[in-house]
């Protein structure tokens, strides 16, 4: 119905032919939706101009559902409040009549302040709650609409808001329609394919990840909810005119399912696969009528069997680039050697020292007063057994956990306590025992993920494309093909990162890492799941990465890997420091010894 | 070093498995014969919990094979493995804590017939006299250590021809850990086979009759632990050289 | 008024709290909230009044009927719902798939039954006025499931695998108990507790389709308020919130009402996301 062009302005001509296959579906969808009125009558015009007003809606709720990972199940509330807000100011029963297009702003500033209020549980808690708040709002609003008789008319009902003309016909109003479901698609893919979508998509599947990175989750939800509060209230507008007159009856919690159930079936993350899923929704209940009393059954059984068969919904149907197979003979080969274009050379610089930290698990004393330092330009490995509280320490420095007792300063600052989005900040980099990396996305915006404090574009100005996202994104992305280079995976760099293998994600981490130019990288486990040869190349990046003047903290098992490249050695045994010292002196103290083997 | 001719009660043969994508095993190769007390040691990380749970069905068997009793019990279901008397006690006293001793021991005999539980419940109890007096007290009101007698216990309900223990002794005081290990020797006098993952090499290598090592996912080390070199054989395969400081034991 | 606030809340507590109840039997052996529960309520009341006035069985049998088909769809709703995506929990496909089948049974109620709410028989004829027994039957519903069940889980070995499972699903599997089965066992339980409520609240709700949509969160609020998986935090938290919704309504109308219980809800989730009676967090890292 709708489209977009993404904002090709301040690319050169080789991004823009790049990006066209992405363009040409919308380009092809608009040119559909134009020559619409001309070959068909106005029963479908205004079928059109419906699907037009679900997507503008649609359009919102896809970065809160399909990018953030959100179940809002409840939208319909805010197309309602959208819908009466509108009527009302410019029928003027409250107050004096406002003109509709001063009316749609105003219910989409209120319709933006309800977006946040109703997705407030999401900041803390996922999935099932927030479906339930959003539920919940959508059966009070519809009470609310019922019950507040002196405004909205009660179950009687109100007039909806009427347009000047040219855009009072039908046409006219079609295509009203369409081009405020131009203007949302491209917003939505501006926003989409910024580093403020990247970072939706991380939340949503890596959140401690995310966090490690630097991007504040509240921050970025509260925008989108703005967003999709918003354009949901506008749709609401738009809605009204189009059914003249509104009764809480015209916003079943049908509207709301057909709604969500558009963007899962259009497939998460993607922008064309919902657009395709509102209109095909949209028409459905049309071409076969004996079924519109049924449409809601229908799309529940649609529903079911996305969740069951086919879980990427349209999107994955259509990504034909990554069914091409990948090389299986294919081998990790970094380049350490290039990493001197990218990361800075850095001589001296602060220590990370840790003193007394103690930290208790229920009864179990996790970390029972630690000392550590790790100096620039140095390799310290972290070595124990099980439970000796080495991770856990990794956890405390990066702000998981904030210590019971003891101080953690870098150089001469204090680092706070618990509050893991100021680590990327302060230059602490990590990677994750479990690699923890986006299945869904490229491997490209993977790594581009850990430069997301980097950019410098607000969420305002990556919606609307101004120059300096452009800035923001040609730079990000050069670096993490550079990153992706020196650990030795470019190769691999348009592919998703599910179809790769456990010892590609572990170096994409490090990639990752790597974005920030960390004056500190905690490295969890490294060489776990990882073949000997690729333990030999991870211990050439991890000395060249300290040559850069980089302090590396290393939690490992393997004992030759710790023994080869570490510089200082520090063990653990049930939370305390056991021995600390030079490879050489740890090899052959005792009392490691035996704690190795069990004494 | 597999005394008896005769088929061993396990025999696992070029097992792999692992977490998702992840594999930890490349390719065991174990034997355990009727009645034979075993220990698995390895470094943290090598993949013991791993086989145990795969062995118990816990986890998948990518390939490889798995015979107990004469079975195929490759891909067996932990509860299947447990009524052949493959019985797994997993890692770390997990105990039920909301409901009493008993109740935890009743549930472990929950495939038994109706008539037996009780009897066997006893059964189990009898190895552990500090238990038995606590049988009304809810499994949270435990000690650590009682608590993994508990599961020891658990384990015994179901009178196991193999009992795999993993870690019993992580967190109890040595006392505490002699007083587990007793049993294995109970055990074995009885003709309990036991597959032993424990920490602690010397009581590991006191209380089996022989040892497996396991170093990133392969075995790399079989022998009786009757050889008096062991600790430093053993030394020499997790460190890859030896230390020139005296091991414990 | 106040006896007719305390009257109506109760009841109504007392059907919020038996789908609190329902909520809280399904997840404890599988970890999955299910948007049934409240459907499985409003089933109780459709079944309810059509096998006794519909087709004119007698009571007892309509009754017995009317838990056998909601056990039925509580069996469906994890063969179908729930064991496909229990793989997968961490990306919590469960609310979709339990979604969309609740959606179905909605859909076929709506269409099948009609969308008007429909008058559910007279039980017993017993007491008026606050004393009537479209008061008091929810309650007592809710006192029977509560004892039925704590007879269940500490006297049963089933209930006490149920516990087991509840509390430690891996030891549970690694000692050999038929997790699967049980879990299948539960939902049919769940399916009965959604019954009764939906049969004992039969007369105050009437046999209405969109009960289900309402049902679901105000069953849920309670759940949230005492934490997943805790009975008694559902039952305390139920009752009050039916005592709390019905003093709003009487005292201040009924828009205002519903604003304070999702207000209510909002800022319990946000200052406690655990509930009141929950336990805190697990570890994330």
């Amino acid at each position: 119905m709708t489209t977009v062009t993404a904002a090709p302005a301040h690319h050169d001509s080789g991004t823009f032919r790049a990006a066209l296959p992405h363009i040409a579906p919308f380009l092809g969808i608009l040119v559909l939706a134009v020559i619409l009125p001309f070959v068909s009558n106005d029963y479908w015009v205004l079928i059109g101009t419906r699907a037009a007003i679900y997507w503008v809606l649609v359009s919102g709720l896809n970065l809160v559902v399909g990018f953030a990972g959100h179940l809002a199940i409840g939208y319909v509330a805010l197309l309602t409040l959208g819908a009466y807000t509108t009527s009302v100011l410019v029928a003027g029963n409250v107050m004096p009549p406002v003109p509709v297009f001063a009316a749609l702003p105003i219910a989409g500033a209120v319709g933006a302040v309800f977006g946040v209020i109703v997705g407030l549980p999401a900041l803390r808690l996922r999935t099932f709650y927030f479906a339930m708040s959003t539920l919940g709002f959508a059966t009070i609003v519809t009470q609310i609409a019922l019950a507040w008789q002196s405004v909205t008319g009660g179950g009687i009902g109100i007039v909806g808001p009427e347009f000047p003309a040219p855009f009072n016909t039908a046409w006219g109003f079609y295509f009203l329609c369409i081009c405020f479901g131009v203007v949302t698609t491209w917003m939505s893919a501006n926003i989409a394919r910024s580093r403020f979508g990247r970072a939706l998509i991380a939340v949503r599947d890596a959140e401690v990840a995310a966090e490690a990175t630097g991007i504040s989750k509240p921050k970025m939800l509260i925008a989108i909810f703005l967003f999709a509060g918003a354009l949901a209230a506008i749709a609401g507008g738009l809605f009204a005119t189009l059914q003249t007159y509104i009764t809480p009856d015209a916003f079943t919690f049908d509207l709301s399912v057909l709604f969500f159930i558009a963007i899962l079936i259009g497939g998460r993350g993607s922008i064309l696969g919902p657009m395709l899923g509102t209109i095909i929704l949209t028409i459905l209940p049309e071409i076969a009528a004996p079924l519109a009393a049924w449409s809601t059954f229908l799309y529940a059984v649609l529903l079911l069997l996305i969740v069951l068969v086919m879980p990427g919904g349209i999107a994955a149907l259509l990504d034909f680039r990554n069914r091409r197979p990948l090389a299986s003979n294919r081998a990790i080969v970094p380049r350490p050697a290039a990493l001197a274009d990218i990361v800075r050379k850095r001589t001296g610089g602060s220590h990370l020292k840790l003193r007394g930290i103690a930290l208790s698990f229920g009864n179990v004393r996790a970390i029972d007063g630690l000392d550590l330092d790790v100096a620039p330009g140095e390799i310290h490995g972290l070595i124990g057994p099980n439970g000796s509280g080495k991770t856990t320490t990794l956890n405390v420095i990066s702000g998981y956990y904030a210590a019971e007792a003891g101080s953690m300063t870098l150089g001469d600052d204090a680092l706070p306590p618990g509050e893991p989005t100021l680590r990327a900040h302060r230059g602490i980099a990590r990677t994750f025992q479990t690699p923890r990396v986006i299945g869904e996305a490229s491997v490209l915006q993977n790594v581009m993920i850990g430069g997301s404090i980097e950019g410098r574009a607000s969420f305002v100005e990556s919606m609307l494309a101004l120059p300096r996202n452009a800035w923001d994104e040609r730079m990000l992305a050069a670096k993490a093909r550079a990153l992706l280079g020196v650990v030795g995976l470019e190769s691999l760099a348009e592919v998703r990162t599910d179809r790769l293998q456990h010892s590609e994600l572990r170096f994409i981490e490090i990639a990752r890492a790597l974005m920030l130019d960390p004056d500190f990288l905690l490295l969890d486990e490294p060489a776990a799941g990882l073949s000997n040869d690729e333990i030999e190349r991870l211990a050439v990046l991890i000395k060249a990465i300290c040559a850069r003047g980089t302090g590396v903290l290393l939690v490992e098992h393997h004992a030759d890997l710790i023994f080869d490249i570490c510089h200082q050695v520090t063990v653990l045994n049930l939370g305390r420091t056991l021995a600390a010292g030079t490879p050489a002196e740890i090899r052959v103290h005792k009392e490691v010894v035996s704690a190795y083997l069990g004494g | 070093m597999l005394t008896s001719a005769a088929e061993p009660l396990l025999a696992v043969q070029a097992l792999e498995s692992g977490y998702g994508k992840i594999r930890v095993l490349h390719g065991i190769d174990i034997e355990i014969a009727a009645g034979e007390v075993v220990a698995l040691l390895g470094p943290n990380g090598a993949g013991k919990t791993t086989l145990l749970r795969a062995l118990s069905g816990l986890l998948p068997v990518t390939s490889g094979q798995v015979r107990f009793a004469g079975r195929d019990m490759t891909n067996a279901t932990p509860r299947e493995a447990g009524r052949a008397g493959l019985v797994h006690v997993i890692e770390g006293h997990r105990v039920f804590t909301q409901i009493s001793v008993t109740d935890n021991l009743l549930i472990a005999g929950y495939d038994l017939p109706r008539g037996e539980r009780a009897g066997r419940v006893e059964e189990a109890l009898s190895y552990f006299p500090e238990i038995a007096e606590k049988r009304h007290e809810r499994g949270g009101a435990l000690s650590g250590g009682q608590q993994q007698m508990l599961t020891v216990a658990q384990g015994l309900v179901r009178r196991p021809r193999l009992l795999m223990l993993d870690e019993p002794s992580a967190g109890l005081s040595p006392v505490l850990v002699d007083r587990v290990l007793n049993v294995i020797d109970q055990l074995r006098k009885q003709g309990t086979a036991v597959l032993l993952v424990e920490q602690l090499l010397e009581k590991a290598l006191a209380a089996a009759d022989r040892v497996y090592a396991l170093v990133q996912g392969n075995i790399v080390l079989q022998a009786p632990t009757s050889e008096s070199n062991l600790p430093q054989r053993l030394e020499r395969a997790y460190f890859g050289h030896e230390s020139h400081a005296s091991v414990v034991g | 008024m106040l006896a007719s606030i305390i009257a109506s809340g109760l009841a109504a507590g007392a059907i919020y709290a038996l789908v609190g109840v329902t909520y809280n039997t399904m997840f404890s052996t599988s970890r999955v909230m299910s948007f049934t529960a409240g459907q499985l309520a409003m089933l109780g009341g459709v079944f309810g009044s059509l096998f006794t006035l519909k087709l004119g069985l007698p009571i007892v049998v309509g009754f017995l009927l009317t838990l056998v088909c909601c056990a039925i769809i509580g069996i469906i709703t994890e063969f179908v719902a729930v064991r496909p995506v229990l793989k997968s929990l961490d990306q919590h496909l469960y609310v979709l798939s339990t979604l969309a089948v609740a959606l179905m049974i909605q859909q076929v109620s709506a269409i099948k039954w009609g969308t008007e709410p429909q008058p559910f028989p007279r039980l017993f004829g017993i007491g008026s006025g606050v004393w009537d027994e479209k008061f008091w039957l929810p309650v007592v519903a809710c006192a029977i499931t509560i004892v039925a069940l704590e007879y269940l889980y500490r006297r049963t070995l089933v209930g006490r695998a149920f516990v087991a499972i509840a509390e430690d699903n891996f030891a549970a599997r690694a000692l050999g108990l038929p997790e699967r089965n049980l879990r299948v066992a539960s939902y049919a339980l769940a399916g009965v507790i959604g019954g009764v409520a939906g049969y004992s609240g039969g007369e105050l709700m009437l046999a209405f389709f969109a009960n289900g949509a309402l049902l679901n969160f105000y069953g849920f609020v309670p759940v949230a308020l005492g934490g997943l998986g805790n009975n008694r935090g559902a039952i305390v938290g139920g009752l009050a919130l039916g005592l709390f919704q019905q003093a709003a309504n009487f005292l201040v109308g009924g828009i205002f009402s519903s604003v304070a219980v999702f207000t209510l809800f909002i800022v319990v989730l946000l200052a406690a996301p655990q509930g009141l009676f929950g336990s805190s967090t697990a570890r994330r890292v």
